[in-house]
This record gives C-alpha cells, structure tokens and sequence, in this order.
C-alpha cells in the first residue's frame, strides 16, 4: 500500500489449461493446449499453470511436451498437498507447482474428514517433498474465503517459512463482494510478507471485479482464464483483468492487447462454447451501435461512447441499422457507398428501415438497406412530386 | 482520486445496514435491452415479459420509448393498461413532445434523460452545460405538470465533473424530480469510485438515487452494489445483462448477489429465474451461455472428481445456493477429471453397482474415452463402456481359468 503504482508490478497466471479445461464437457487436444501455451506467450503472460498430473498418462505426456516449447513464460503443473503426486510432477521435469489445499473449516470436515492439524502437517509434509525435489510453487489455499482468518494467517506464516513464492487466496464458492475482497487483501497482505494472488469465481458476475478490488488491497498477482473459462460460471477474464488493470486502474503490465480477440476465439472452439457477442471486451457487438443517441455520437466522436479503439483487442466497429436507429446513421451509412442523401432522404429511408426492421424483428443487411434505398428512388421516379408535396 | 489509502477505513464507510425493504428494482429490458444492437422485440413479447416482470416481483418496468411512435408507442400503452402491481415508466429526452407521447400512452413515471458530461455536451450536443441544466429543468417542469413521478437520468455521469454533477442533481432536485439515475453510461467505473461519487451526490443533495450501471470491464453488478452500500435505493437493471455493448447489470445477479454476498433478501419468487431468462433470451435470439452466472444450463453439473465428492458430503462445499432456488437441475457428468468417487455415483444412477477397484479402472477407460472424443461422455456411451468393460474383465477371468 506504501508502493506508489508506478512501482507495482502485477503478476497474471493464465490457467486455462488448467481450471479452464476442468470446467464439465471441456477437453482440450493436445495440439490445442499447446497452441493455446504459445498464443498465451506470445502475447506476454508471464506464467501459465499447464495441467494436472495426477490425471494420467494422457495428461503427463501432453504437461512432458509443454515443457519442450522453449516459452519464456513460467510453466506450472497443478498438485494436491499430495507426496506422490508432487514426486510425479518433478518427474516430469517441471520446475514449478501449485500445491492446493482446502483451509475453510466446512472443507475440512466434509471433504477430507479430518481437523486443522492434519491439513498443517500434510501441507508441511507436501512442502518438503517439493523443496526436496528442488521445486519452486505456490501455496493455494482452496475456500480461503469462507477459512477462518487465524487460521489462514497461520497457514501463511508456515508456507512463508517453509518457501512458497507466493500463497494463493481462492474465493471458491464466490462468497466475497470488491469490498470484502479488499478489506480481506488488504488485512492478511499488511499481516504477512508473503505475496498474494487471488482467485475469483464469478458465480454473482463479480469476478473481475473482487480481482480488481484485490489488486487494490495489495495483491501482487492474479489468476485468470481466456473468456473466463472455468468451472461451474467461471473464472475471472484474462482480457477483462489486463484491459481494467489498463483503463481502470491505470496500471500497464505490457500484454500485447490486440490478439485478445484471436485468442478468445481460439480458445472458444477448443472448448466447444461460443464467445457471447455481448462479451465484455471480446465480443462482436461491444463495438456495433444501433440506437440513434449511440451511433449519432459515435459518428460524431467515438469517444462519446467508447473508452478505447476496437482496434486495441482486434475487434472493428460496426453501425447497425435497425429499430433504434436515427437518421444520422443513415447518412453516414450511405456515405460510405459514395451516396449523399439530403435529410428528406435519410428520414423517410430511416421510417422505411425501420419498419422493416420491426418486422424482421432483426437489424438490416447493408444489402437489404440498399433494397430499400432502390425501393425509394423507384418511389420517387413515379411520384416526381413526392418531395415538394411532404412538408 | 484513485489512490489506494483513501480505502484504508473503507470498512468504516462501507457499513452501511441496507434494509431490503428499500431497494427497488427498475428492470429495463424493454428498453435499454431493446436499444442494444441486433435485438427487436415483438409487442406480444414486450406484453409477456411485462407480465413476468410483474409476476416476479419488479417495482417497475421501464416499457420503451413513447416519442419512437408507432409499434413501440402501442405496447407502452399496452402495457401501462395490463393493471400491474409495478409502476411502468417511459424512456424520454427532456422535451415537451416526448413527455406528451408518454401522457399519450399513460404511463405512471418518465425517465427525462439528458448527458451531464463536458464530452457528450460538446461533442454530443453541441451545447452549453447551462442549456443542459435549463434543458433538464423545463422537461421536469412539464412532467410534473401532468403529475409523473420523475426520474432524471445523468447520462455519462461517471466522466462527469463532479461540481457540475452536483449541480446537475441539486437543479433536479429543486425542480421537484423523485430521483437522479447515476448512468455509467461506459461501465467505466469500479466499485470503489463509484461508492465515493455515489455517497457524495447523496450526502451533498440529498436526492434518492438509482444505479445505471454497464459491463464494459465486468464490473455491472459490483458497481450496482456498490452504488446501493453508497445509499442508492435503486437498480435499473435488465434480465441477462442484455443492454448495449457488453450489457447492463443482470437482474438475477443481482437478486441472488444481494440475498447470497449482502444478506439483502428482497423476496423475490427466484423459482422463475431460469424460465424468465430462457423467455428473454429467445426472444432477444441470444443463446443463453451455458456457464450464465445464476441460470446457465451447466452451473449444476460437475465433472471434477474433487467437487462431486464434496457435494455428495455436503452441497455447501461447493454451492451457496440450491439448483431448485433458481429453477436449474443438478447433474454429474463423467469426463477427464472424474474420479472413483464420482464414477460409483454416476454408474449407481445408471443402475449399476461397482466396486472402488472397478471405478478406478473404468475412470481411466473413460478418461482417454473423454480425451479421444474431446467431450464428457453421454449416459448411454458411459453403460456401453461400463458392459464393454464388465465383459472384457469376465472373458479375461473365464481366459484364466481355462488356462488352469
């Protein structure tokens, strides 16, 4: 908190190919986690969380390939506080691990049926196994939210003292608003030395805000996913995070922005799920404008009603005629066919396309447009006086 | 402005008790829902969601905009004559002939909507921040004059200099309107700024206040609450976040992120959610995501050997809430990440009993099943792999004994 922002650096792990693919019905090819590896790279994520070895050989073989790929981002393989399943990821030449472990109470009891005091020993015993095999991770701290806050301080402390990089805070079951988030950051990130990053879910549409409220509270990092693949709704978007951090936040972490709309592509026919054309910062109508108010001062300065260029995430903008349209619209829309139309012309073009739009109950094809522009002009040839008689 | 330590007695500021009685939500699908690009409703959906709307529970319906005319000014009226228990307001500019045509259709509230940012003034409007304040107050004026209950919309507020905001909403509040809707028309905030500039219009002017918030950046839905912790008592909200761009705030996030994060329950019949969403997003031809915060179609359905255990112990584990509450179903799928746990249970709704050593083998047949096929397995691929394998391990056992 002391830092001023120029001094920040703010970590991503992408985990898509971790989380992302755990989302129910997802499976990624081998060739597409690797394609997904090297896009997520190119563009300048500094860390990428690669599987899980505990699934099988299918998994290892495709974990033992990534690490081949020469990428400059900094691979990790997924464990559970689990020796042997620590020992199989060193043995597939990994160099960093998550090691994840439920702390909240609720976890405890029904999912490992057992107490506080086996959870420290086991994740001591994980950590040892992992210094051991000369390994670098992350301690995850899975139900951090729902943990009580003693305990979780406590279980910092020791994966402080036994050498985590960093611990990892997951709102698993989204239980945290932006203001939580950065009152609970802010209390453990003054308590403890240990750098934070913060998983979120977005199960209430709150992810990439409780990230952004985290960042705040003085998390050196995040975990995100392409689109926000991720199970049950998902994570917190990896375009969403870099483009708050960039305009919100004013915080530049130098990720190339302009393939985000590639990417998200990519990784939507991987997994099988279209990208909604409403998706913050990817989706295709982001930048289309129908309704006259929008368009109208679009068409007059685009910074009217966007924040930046469609350009910057590899979208285009587009003008939609429709119901809502206004007649500036069509001027311009017909000006970029070369066609001047008076404002006699655009109104009665606008009155028509609009009813047609009513009763397609959809916006106009630039071609039907033009039909309708033709359907006007013949109008007007057998009516030569339809101009004068109006108004 | 955005400086971390003004956060640091956050927690202070932020314990605002919010009575559930006193939030209200203007649910605004009909309008700002219609208004995004590519969507059209016809007048019997319009009817029909106002209905369900109703049914629901919404305290108003913000119906369309009357100065458009013809088939949108017909389902205002419509809908202003179904007798609801909401108010139904009407979208308009502060302008005499767009406040007619909402008197016309006989609507009970109008929203007078006008920018109070310097960059839609000028470059939008091309007028003076004065002609915006006589603007406003003339329209206020004559919607009073005809007994509307008024709302003054502050488009592209959060870019607007905070002392004409100010003043913006005191002239508002002078001319007799009921509230100010605060519209981050950009979804350009988070939730902490929006808490300050929020709680700053309510302490100065003291007006009641609406949130208007957009999802640019993801942020609708913290930026709402944010808004009603800062005081605000409504949300125009729209039902699956349909709005320009990136959407609106979503009405069933919203409900259930108050009842679930906030212990704000304002009792709303959740059991339609699904149903209303699944209306409103055929209607507006959007598929509904599988993965849609609150009503996706997957929400419920786990494949991760971790969760199912967990939830098979206890659905707490993993869910703040029950698939019933919101009219979803629960279902397990077995796929890459299922396990021995998750493959007895699933096999035992199929009707088949398996030991842990079978499941164990059987999860790494479908495992590779699931990599090879790049999808979760259907129910009848999962008993034709379980009768494969029963047969395989039976011919291998009789192979043994023959060998014997």
């Amino acid at each position: 908190m002391t830092k001023s922002k120029k001094d920040r650096v703010i970590n991503i792990i992408d985990t898509t190919l971790r989380n992302g693919e755990q989302t129910a019905g997802v499976v990624f090819s081998k060739h597409e986690k690797i394609r997904i590896a090297k896009m997520l790279d190119e563009i300048g994520i500094p860390e990428i969380e690669i599987g899980t070895p505990v699934l099988g050989d299918v998994e290892k073989d495709i974990i033992r390939d990534m690490l081949k790929l020469g990428l400059k981002a900094k691979l990790y393989a997924y464990c559970n506080a689990d020796a042997g399943e620590i020992e199989a990821a060193a043995d597939l030449g990994v160099k960093n691990i998550v090691i994840n472990i439920s702390t909240s109470d609720i976890h405890i009891k029904e999912i490992y049926k057992q107490n506080r005091t086996w959870v420290v020993n086991i994740l001591r015993e994980a950590m040892r196994t992992a210094r051991q095999k000369d390994l670098s991770f992350i301690v995850s701290a899975e139900d951090a939210t729902r943990t009580d806050l003693e305990f979780l301080l406590k279980v910092i402390t020791l994966a402080k003292k036994k050498g985590a990089g960093r611990f990892r805070i997951c709102d698993t079951v989204s239980k945290f608003d932006p203001f939580r988030t950065f009152m609970n950051i802010n209390t453990i990130s003054s308590s403890v030395s240990l750098p934070l990053e913060v998983y979120n879910h977005n199960d209430f549409g709150m992810a990439t805000a409780n990230g952004m409220a985290a960042i705040r509270g003085g998390a050196a990092g995040l975990v995100v996913s392409v689109g926000g693949l991720g199970d049950g709704t998902g994570n917190a978007a990896m375009e969403e995070i870099v483009m708050a951090l960039r305009y919100l936040e004013n915080l530049e972490i130098g990720i190339e922005t302009s393939k985000f709309r590639e990417i998200a592509e990519y990784v939507a026919k991987a997994s099988a799920r279209a990208i909604p054309i409403w998706k913050a910062i990817v989706g295709t109508n982001v930048f289309a404008h129908e309704s006259g108010i929008h368009a109208d001062g679009v068409i007059k300065n685009p910074k009217n009603y966007e924040v930046f260029n469609p350009a910057e995430v590899g979208l285009t903008r587009q003008l939609v005629v429709g119901k809502h349209s206004g007649s500036h619209t069509i001027l311009h829309k017909f000006k970029e066919y070369d066609i001047e139309l008076t404002d006699k012309e655009a109104n009665d073009i606008l009155a028509m396309a609009r009813a047609m739009s009513v009763d397609l109950k959809r916006p106009l094809f630039d071609k039907e447009l033009m039909y309708v522009y033709k359907e006007y002009e013949s109008k007007k040839k057998d009516k030569p006086d339809l101009d004068e008689s109006g108004e | 402005m955005r400086e971390l330590d003004l956060f640091t007695d956050f927690s202070k500021k932020a314990g605002v008790e919010i009575d559930p009685m006193d939030i209200k939500i203007d649910d605004t699908t009909l309008r700002d829902g219609e208004q995004t690009a590519g969507v059209v409703f016809a007048n019997d959906e319009k009817i029909h969601i106002a209905k369900m709307l109703d049914k629901v529970g919404v305290h108003q319906i913000e119906s369309g905009i009357p100065a458009m005319g013809g088939d949108e000014k017909d389902a205002i009226k419509k809908i202003a004559g179904l007798g609801l228990n909401c108010s139904v307001l009407a979208w308009n500019r502060p302008v005499k002939s767009d406040i007619e045509a909402s008197v016309e259709c006989g609507v009970d509230a109008v929203a007078l909507s006008i920018s109070s940012s310097d960059i839609h003034i000028e470059h939008k409007l091309r007028k003076s921040r004065e002609w915006v304040l006589e603007t406003m107050k003339s329209g206020v004026d004559f919607a009073k004059s005809h007994n509307l209950y008024v709302s003054v919309n502050a488009e592209d507020a959060s870019r607007s200099d905070m002392e004409f905001l100010l003043q913006f909403a005191r002239t508002a509040r002078d001319a007799g309107a009921d509230r100010l809707r605060y519209c981050d028309t950009l979804g350009i905030l988070d939730p902490f700024e929006t808490f300050m500039r929020v709680k700053n219009i309510i302490d100065i002017i003291g007006i009641e206040m609406e949130m208007h918030t957009h999802n640019d950046f993801g942020m609708a839905i913290a930026n709402a609450i944010a808004g009603i912790k800062a005081g605000a008592i409504y949300v125009n909200t729209t039902i699956n976040g349909l709005g320009e761009r990136a959407g609106n705030a979503a009405f069933e996030e919203l409900v259930m992120a108050l009842k679930y994060i906030e212990g704000v329950d304002m009792g709303f019949n959740t059991t339609l959610f699904r149903n209303l969403s699944e209306y409103v997003a055929r209607a507006s031809n959007r598929v509904l995501p599988t993965w849609k915060p609150i009503v996706g179609g997957n929400l419920f359905v786990y494949e991760s050997e971790n969760k199912i255990s967990g939830i098979m112990a206890d659905p707490l584990t993993y869910e703040l809430f029950r698939e019933t509450d919101v009219g979803l179903k629960r279902e397990y799928v077995l796929g890459k990440y299922s396990g021995i746990n998750s493959t007895i249970h699933k096999l035992e709704t199929l009707g088949y009993k398996i030991s842990r050593e079978e499941a164990n083998e059987l999860a790494n047949i479908i495992r590779s099943k699931t990599v090879a096929s790049k999808r979760a397995l259907f129910d009848s691929e999962i008993i034709d792999t379980y009768k494969e394998f029963k047969g395989s391990s039976k011919k291998e056992k009789a192979g043994t004994g023959r060998k014997k």
